[in-house]
C-alpha cells in the first residue's frame, strides 16, 4: 500500500477493495454455517445429555419402566442421599410387601394367640344375630321408632302451618314465606332420609318424587297426604333391609371361614369390610341405641389385626412425574401409520391424477394453487378444522380416525407435491413404449410408472412422517389424551371402538408435563426423558423409510 | 456388416419392386396438424407388406410425425390431430371409431430412438408385452421371451443372465432388447424412430443386420438421418422437406438417379 513497497513481482499479492470483500464474506459465509452447525449440535446435545439420565439408569442400563409403563404419581421417600423414587405401582408394590412382613410378624409374635381366641369368642356370639326371629323383633321396634319420629317432625312441620304468623315472627320472615321454607325443611328431611337408609335410597328417591309436586304446593292438608303416605311406606324399608342384612351376614361367615383357612391380610381385610357394611345396615334397622356392646367387643378384636396391617411409608407424592410413556409411544405410532396410510392413498392418487390424466388447464392450475395454500396454512388450524369437522360434526368426538384424518390433510399437500414430482421425472420413454406395447394407460401407469416412482414418493412420505409425528396443535383437539393409562387394546367392547379412541401421544405429553402441571424438580427429567424417546422414534422411523427408499432404488436403477 | 450390404436390395428384388398385392398401409391426401402449426402436407404414400421403407429428410419435415401416426402415438401430444386424408392399415381407417387404439399398437409396434428398456429383468422386459395381455402360462411366456430374444439376434448373449437388470446391457444389445420387446406381442408392421442413432458403428451393424433378416416376416418402416444406413437396409426410400413427400421410390434408384432436384441436392450433401 505504501508507496515505498513496491511489489517484487507482477504477481504479488496486493490487498485491493475486491479482496477485501472476498475475504470478508468467506468468514461470514463460514460463521454463518458454523453456527447453524453448532446451534443443531447444541439441540441434540442438550435434549440426549438431559434425557439420557431418564432413559438411562444409573449403571448405564436402559430405564424399561420408563420406556414400558404408563405416566404415574412419583413417590420420592427420603432426603437427600437416601431418596429413593418410585412410581406408584412400584411405591405401593413396596407397600404390600411390608405390610406382609408386618402381619407374619404379628402372626408369630405371641398376642397373636389372645388376639385370635378374642376374635373367635366375638364373632360366635353375633353369628345368630341375622336369625328371622331377632329380625322381625327389630323389624317391629324398627317401625315404632321410626313412626314416632316421623310422627314428631310432621307434627312439627303441621303445626307451623297452621299458625304461619308466629311461625313468620319465630324465623322473622313474611307469612306468605312460610309453607315455602316448611317444603325446604321436608325436603331436607328426605334428602337425609335418603342417606340414612343408603340400601334402599332409590325407594326413598321414588317416593320423594311421587310426592313431589304435593311437597312443593305445601298446605296443611297436603302435609297430612304426605304423612300418611310417608307412614305406610315405611313398611317398606324393613322388608328391604333384612335381604340385605342376611346376606351380608352370609357374606361375613364366609369370609370368616376363607380368613381362618388362610390367614392372610387380603382375606382379613375382606372379613373386616363385611363386618362394617354388617355393621352399618344392622345400625339402621335396630337403632343406634341398641346392644352395642357386643359390637364394640367386637370392633376391639379386629384391633390388632388391622394393627398389623398399617404400614407407613412415608413419600413425597408428585403428580404425573413418574412411571413411563409407553401409551404416548404407541399413540405416537399409530397416529403417525394411520395418517400417513391415508395421506399416501389420498396423495398418490392425486398426483396420479395431475401428472398423468390431467389436462394443462385452468382446473390443474386452481388445484395446484389450493394445493399450495394449503401447504401454508399453519398447524393449529388444521387442528381447528378437524375439531369442527370431525369432532363436532362427524360427532367421531376425540379419537383416533379425527387425529388420522387432521394429520393426513396436514401433510397432504406435502405428498401430493412430491409424489407428483416423482411421476414426472419418469422418463417419458417408458410411458411411450409401454403404451406402443398395447398397454391401456391404467396399466401403463401401474407397471411402468409408479412403481419406479415409489422411491421418490417414499423420499416425500419421510417428510410426512417427522411432520405427522411432530406436531401438536392438529392433535390437541382431535385425538391426544392428557393422560390415559388403558392401551389402545385394552378394554374395546367392539372392534370398531378401537377406532373411535382417543390416545396419548408423545408430543402432546410433552407439552402436558411442561406446561399443564405443576412443575417440580422431576418434571425435567420427565420432558427431556420425553423428548429424547420422541427423537430417538422419529429418527428411527425415517432411518426404516431411508432404507426402504434405497433398496427400491438399487432395484430400479435407470 | 459386409453380408448386410450384399443382400441390399440392389441384389434381390422385392415385392415392392415387382409393384404386385396390396399395400399393407396406405396413406392418402394426409394432412396433419399441431394446434394450427401444420407439420405434414397432403401425403400419398403406400407401403407393402414385408418391405423396408425408410423415410429420410432434414430435422422437422414432419418424417418421425408420421411413423408415429401410424400407430397413433400422436394420440399423446395435447392438440394433435389429422386435417384431412386418411391412413388406412388393411384397408380399415385408423381413425374410425372402431378401432382400438391397443390392439393397433400390438399390431404395429415400434421402436424408440433412445433404448428405453424397464429398469427391469432382461426377462421381465420381453415379458411385459404378454404380461400385460394377462398370459400367465409360465412355459407360454418363456417359450416367447427365448423366441423373441432369438429373433432380435440377442439369444445367445444374455440367455445366461435373463434374471439381470436390463441395464447391464450395453447401448447396442438395449436397442435389440427393445425390439425384442415389440416382436414378443406379435406386430404385423414394427415402427423404427432413428433406431441407431444413439449407437457406435459396430452396435449399428448388429442392428442392421437384424433388421434385414426381420424384414422376411415384417413390414418394417425406419426414419434416419443416416443416408447410407438408408441405402444399407431400405428397399424403398421416402424424401421429405418441410412436411411434404418429395419423392418416393426404390432406393437404389433415389440415390442413384432421382427424379427431383431437392432430392438430389439433399442426398449429394447441398443442404440439410
Amino acid at each position: 500500500m505504501s508507496p515505498e513497497k513496491e511489489p517484487r513481482h507482477p504477481f504479488a499479492t496486493r490487498l485491493t477493495a475486491e479482496r477485501a470483500q472476498e475475504f470478508v464474506m468467506f468468514g461470514l459465509l463460514r460463521g454463518m454455517t458454523f453456527f447453524v452447525l453448532f446451534c443443531a449440535a447444541f439441540l441434540f446435545w442438550d435434549i440426549i445429555s438431559k434425557g439420557s439420565s431418564k432413559v438411562f439408569e444409573g449403571d448405564g442400563l436402559i430405564n424399561w419402566e420408563f420406556l414400558t409403563e404408563h405416566p404415574q404419581t412419583l413417590h420420592v421417600i427420603g432426603e437427600g442421599e437416601d431418596e429413593i423414587k418410585l412410581s406408584s405401582s412400584n411405591y405401593y408394590k413396596l407397600k404390600d410387601e411390608k405390610m406382609l412382613n408386618k402381619w407374619e410378624e404379628f402372626r408369630q409374635s405371641d398376642g397373636h394367640g389372645t388376639a385370635r381366641r378374642e376374635l373367635d369368642a366375638r364373632f360366635y356370639q353375633l353369628q345368630n344375630e341375622w336369625s328371622k326371629d331377632s329380625l322381625l323383633v327389630a323389624d317391629e321396634k324398627f317401625l315404632l321408632r321410626e313412626r314416632e319420629n316421623a310422627t314428631n317432625k310432621f307434627a312439627f312441620w303441621k303445626e307451623m302451618l297452621t299458625d304461619p304468623k308466629t311461625t313468620a315472627e319465630d324465623f322473622e320472615i313474611k307469612v306468605e314465606e312460610v309453607p315455602g321454607m316448611v317444603t325446604q325443611f321436608m325436603l331436607g328431611h328426605f334428602e337425609k332420609e335418603r342417606g340414612r337408609f343408603s340400601l334402599v335410597e332409590e325407594k326413598v328417591t321414588l317416593f320423594r318424587a311421587t310426592h313431589y309436586p304435593k311437597i312443593e304446593n305445601l298446605s296443611l292438608a297436603h302435609a297430612e297426604e304426605v304423612e300418611m303416605e310417608y307412614l305406610a311406606f315405611l313398611t317398606e324399608i324393613p322388608e328391604a333391609y333384612n335381604q340385605s342384612i342376611a346376606s351380608f351376614g352370609e357374606e361375613a361367615k364366609s369370609s370368616y371361614d376363607e380368613f381362618l383357612q388362610t390367614e392372610g391380610p387380603k382375606e382379613f381385610g375382606r372379613f373386616a369390610e363385611a363386618i362394617v357394611a354388617y355393621s352399618a345396615a344392622r345400625n339402621v334397622l335396630l337403632g343406634p341405641d341398641h346392644d352395642l356392646e357386643n359390637w364394640e367387643a367386637l370392633q376391639a378384636s379386629l384391633a390388632p389385626f388391622k394393627q398389623a396391617m398399617a404400614v407407613s411409608l412415608p413419600s413425597k407424592d408428585y403428580a404425573y412425574s413418574g412411571g413411563g410413556i409407553f401409551p404416548a409411544i404407541i399413540g405416537t405410532l399409530l397416529l403417525v401409520i394411520g395418517a400417513m396410510t391415508i395421506a399416501i392413498v389420498l396423495g398418490v392418487f392425486c398426483a396420479i391424477f395431475l401428472a398423468e390424466y390431467g389436462k394443462a388447464g385452468k382446473f390443474l392450475s386452481m388445484v395446484r394453487l389450493a394445493i399450495l395454500n394449503l401447504a401454508g396454512v399453519p398447524s393449529i388450524i388444521f387442528g381447528l378444522f378437524g375439531f369442527g369437522l370431525f369432532v363436532i360434526f362427524l360427532d367421531w368426538n376425540v379419537s383416533l380416525l379425527a387425529g388420522w384424518f387432521t394429520l393426513a390433510f396436514m401433510v397432504l399437500p406435502i405428498v401430493i407435491t412430491a409424489s407428483e414430482e416423482a411421476l414426472r421425472s419418469i422418463p417419458q420413454g417408458f410411458r411411450e413404449s409401454s403404451l406402443a406395447l398395447g398397454a391401456t394407460k391404467w396399466t401403463m401407469i401401474k407397471t411402468s410408472v409408479l412403481p419406479f416412482a415409489m422411491p421418490g414418493i417414499l423420499t416425500s412420505s419421510i417428510l410426512g412422517v417427522a411432520r405427522a409425528a411432530g406436531e401438536t396443535a392438529p392433535i390437541m383437539f382431535t385425538a391426544a389424551y392428557a393422560k390415559r393409562s388403558d392401551l389402545p387394546w385394552e378394554g374395546l367392547e367392539h372392534w370398531t371402538d378401537f377406532f373411535f379412541q382417543g390416545v396419548m401421544a408423545l408430543p402432546y405429553h410433552i407439552y402436558v408435563v411442561s406446561a399443564k402441571i405443576p412443575q417440580n424438580a422431576y418434571t425435567a427429567d420427565m420432558q427431556y426423558g420425553t423428548a429424547f424417546v420422541f427423537l430417538l422414534l422419529v429418527v428411527g422411523v425415517a432411518s426404516l423409510s431411508i432404507i426402504l427408499r434405497n433398496r427400491l432404488r438399487k432395484k430400479y436403477r435407470w | 456388416m459386409q453380408e448386410a450390404i450384399t443382400t441390399s436390395p440392389a441384389s434381390s428384388p422385392t415385392r415392392a419392386e415387382v409393384d404386385s398385392g396390396d399395400p399393407a398401409i396406405r396413406i392418402r391426401d394426409l394432412d396433419f396438424l399441431y394446434g394450427s402449426n401444420q407439420v405434414i402436407h397432403n401425403v400419398s404414400l403406400d407401403i407393402f407388406p414385408k418391405e423396408v421403407m425408410a423415410f429420410i429428410g432434414p430435422s422437422g419435415c414432419g418424417k418421425s410425425t408420421l411413423l408415429r401416426c401410424l400407430n397413433r402415438m400422436n394420440d399423446l401430444v395435447d392438440g394433435a390431430r389429422i386435417g384431412k386424408g386418411s391412413i388406412e392399415i388393411h384397408g380399415v381407417d385408423l381413425h374410425d371409431k372402431s378401432v382400438d387404439v391397443i390392439e393397433l399398437r400390438k399390431k404395429v409396434g415400434m421402436v424408440f430412438q433412445k433404448s428405453n428398456p424397464f429398469p427391469k429383468s432382461i426377462y421381465q422386459n420381453v415379458a411385459y408385452g404378454l404380461q400385460i395381455q394377462g398370459v400367465k402360462s409360465k412355459r407360454v411366456v418363456d417359450q416367447k421371451v427365448e423366441e423373441s430374444l432369438r429373433k432380435a439376434a440377442l439369444w445367445e448373449e444374455v440367455k445366461d443372465r435373463l434374471n439381470e437388470n436390463a441395464y447391464g446391457l450395453s447401448g447396442g444389445q438395449q436397442q435389440r432388447l427393445c425390439i425384442a420387446r415389440t416382436l414378443a406381442v406379435e406386430p404385423e408392421i414394427i415402427l423404427m424412430d432413428e433406431p441407431c442413432s444413439a449407437l457406435d458403428p459396430v452396435a449399428t451393424g448388429r442392428v442392421e443386420e437384424l433388421i434385414l433378416e426381420l424384414k422376411n416376416e415384417y413390414t418394417i418402416v425406419v426414419v434416419t438421418h443416416n443416408m447410407q444406413q438408408a441405402g444399407r437396409i431400405s428397399d424403398r426410400t421416402a424424401f421429405f422437406y418441410l412436411g411434404k413427400l418429395i419423392e418416393c421410390d426404390l432406393t437404389k434408384k433415389i440415390f442413384l438417379n432421382p427424379s427431383k432436384q431437392q432430392t438430389e441436392d439433399y442426398i449429394s450433401g447441398k443442404f440439410g
